[in-house]
């Protein structure tokens, strides 16, 4: 009797295991396909350029000792320090407006049962869709009329425009799933509307408010547009904008630094966003907290 | 956003109107004034956010229109109303029909490659399988890394001589050696440029397709599929019945979302060939920043931009459309 269940486990378990080997073998090429251009990056970043110029050796590995002449290059003869900075500085004073901005307003339309409060919440997040490709001549102006362009403060102006109606979005979903009677009890207990949001609602959306962060994070670093256009002087680029328009002079490419400078900053943001993917998918997708 | 503005003084004239009614019950008073201090409150929270958008959104896509009709470049900044003569240019304008072409022929080619692509890929990660969380973060990371850096990476692999997809393709023995015509210059090949466009297009939402494809049959609860088994729908019932209608909403607003996003972006293209060689591979962005800022015809730039506003509105409308249905 034991031994016949354990023949019917053991099968079960072979069973599983064929399965589980059809499975990878049907993921192996989709891996391959995502991840061959990053490893690709990986190893131009680190290989002396004789050994990337050259047809007759087998290119995947190293044939010649790896170097870190590529990134002497780029923070010692290259603006790439100064565009870290910028991009990072960029980016925290875009998650600030963001979050000034979309707490409040994700609040009210979830909390405060405004008239037509879904719709409000439905066009907002409808901006989200106009694309750069319409507003960036308009906004051109508007950044010169602000007297910042050639600067990296007008993307600080000009990335909320897409980080804002998101995170409003976003956290209106959020704020949808704080149970309702705790802010009732604060109220009760003599809180104004603003102290119950203060003091209650906000502590216990920590998640949701640190996610709307990481989004204005890796949503500025997603722009390439409104960088190209407003901001022309070598040292104010962001990374992205930054690598592809001042390494690249003329015809001579100087890949071994252009894919070390596109890896720094590229992995940690891919990193960061595949943590919070699926908060994204939710956000358009309109099941927010669902 | 026009309610937001409009109701944006709303609350006060209740507001008052609840102190004079001082003939109404008490209690009605209490709660009138409660209620308005709520809404008070609400848009006041509201106003940051509603105003910057209207300011930095709205005003802009209204400005744009304006722009397109008007004669404004960077060098002039007084701007005289010309009618529809930049779109008239825009329609006279040999490259305008081609990137019109190209815009449209990378939408819906590379729409087909993801959505084939996603869908076995969706299939794939529905099962269980250990180590199905590195598998997916693997798979997804074209779709995390900022695009302009991925771009990078492609304009790299097509390198005209040291392509690593030419040098796989040469030892394979599919193609010849560097310097014979069948070794191809994928960028510089009118014939190839394009399609070298929208293979990175492809590569880069794939994993988007496959995540949104996912999510979509998440969303489905099993007790209903049980439901539908114990009141004996065969499979195909339940998925025609039960599965299909659940996710088509979630579906289409990825679909669109796409859309709108393939439509607009400037990066891939601009990044890998600037639209050349001799055009083959311009399409609408590309061309609308080059007349806009690089020549500085920004009434010019701004017409064709809405070019795009007729191909993006059928989208955005269904997007709309689904996103309410979902709400509810």
């Amino acid at each position: 009797m034991a031994t016949v269940l354990e023949q019917k486990v053991l099968s079960q378990k072979q069973k599983d295991r064929r399965r589980h080997l059809w499975i990878y073998a049907g993921l192996t090429p989709f891996v391959f396909m995502a991840v061959f251009p990053i490893y690709w990056m990986v190893i131009t970043a680190f290989k002396q350029d004789p050994d990337l110029y050259r047809m007759d050796n087998i290119p995947f590995w190293f044939n010649l000792a790896p170097t870190l002449r590529h990134f002497k290059i780029l923070f010692f003869q290259t603006n790439y320090g100064a565009w870290i900075i910028n991009t990072m500085t960029i980016a925290a004073w875009v998650a600030v407006i963001t979050l000034i901005t979309a707490v409040p307003a994700g609040y009210a339309l979830a909390r405060l049962r405004l008239p037509a409060a879904e719709n409000i919440g439905i066009s907002v997040f409808m901006t989200y869709l106009v694309p750069p490709i319409i507003l960036f001549l308009p906004l051109s102006r508007v950044v010169a009329m602000l007297g910042l362009q050639d600067e990296w403060w007008a993307l600080v102006v000009v990335y909320p425009t897409f980080t804002i109606p998101f995170g409003t979005w976003l956290l209106m979903g959020f704020f949808k799933t704080v149970p309702m009677e705790m802010e009732e009890a604060a109220r009760v207990d003599g809180c104004g509307y603003l102290g119950a949001f203060v003091r209650v609602v906000l502590p216990v959306s920590l998640p949701g408010v640190l996610t709307a962060v990481i989004f204005a994070f890796t949503l500025s670093m997603q722009d390439f547009l409104y960088g190209l256009a407003f901001v022309a002087p070598g040292d104010q680029k962001p990374v992205p904008v930054g690598v592809p328009t001042e390494l690249i002079r003329g015809d001579v490419y100087y890949w071994g630094s252009l894919m070390g400078a596109a890896l720094l900053v590229g992995l940690p943001v891919a990193v960061l966003y595949n943590f919070f993917l699926d908060r994204f998918i939710q956000g358009i997708t309109g099941g927010v907290g669902k | 956003m026009t309610p937001t503005s409009l109701q944006g003084g709303g609350p006060e004239p209740t507001a008052r109107a609840a102190v004079v009614s001082v003939a109404a019950p008490r209690a009605r008073l209490m709660f009138q004034s409660q209620t308005s201090r709520r809404l008070a409150f609400g848009y006041l929270l509201l106003a940051p956010a509603a105003l910057y958008v209207l300011l930095l959104v709205g005003a802009p896509f209204l400005f744009s229109l304006y722009l397109a009709v008007s004669d404004a470049n960077v060098g002039d900044p007084v701007a005289t109303f010309i009618g529809a003569e930049n779109f008239r240019a825009a329609l006279e304008m040999d490259v305008f029909w081609i990137a019109l072409r190209n815009s449209i022929v990378f939408l819906v080619v590379a729409a087909i490659f993801k959505s084939l692509l996603g869908t076995s890929l969706a299939f794939l990660l529905l099962q269980d399988f250990p180590g199905k969380k590195l598998i997916r973060g693997l798979v997804v990371i074209p779709f995390t890394l900022p695009i302009a850096i991925s771009v990078l990476a492609w304009k790299w692999m097509y390198d005209s001589q040291f392509s690593v997809i030419n040098w796989v393709l040469s030892r394979v023995g599919l193609i010849g050696q560097y310097g014979t015509d069948s070794w191809p210059i994928w960028l510089g090949d009118p014939k190839l440029a394009l399609l070298a466009c929208i293979a990175v297009n492809v590569w880069r939402t794939f994993p988007f397709s496959a995540i949104v494809l996912l999510a979509g049959f998440t969303s489905v609860p099993l007790e209903v599929l049980d439901a539908a088994k114990v009141d004996g729908c065969s499979f195909f019932q339940r998925f025609r019945h039960v599965v299909a209608p659940m996710i088509f909403p979630i579906l289409m607003i990825g679909f669109l979302f796409d859309t709108v996003f393939t439509l607009s972006d400037l990066s891939v293209v601009y990044l890998l060939t600037q639209g050349g060689p001799a055009n083959a591979s311009k399409i609408l962005p590309v061309l609308a920043y080059q007349i806009g800022i690089q020549a500085g015809n920004l009434g010019r730039g701004a017409a064709i931009a809405l070019f795009l506003v007729p191909l993006l509105a059928p989208a955005m409308f269904l997007f709309l459309r689904n996103l309410r249905r979902r709400e509810y």
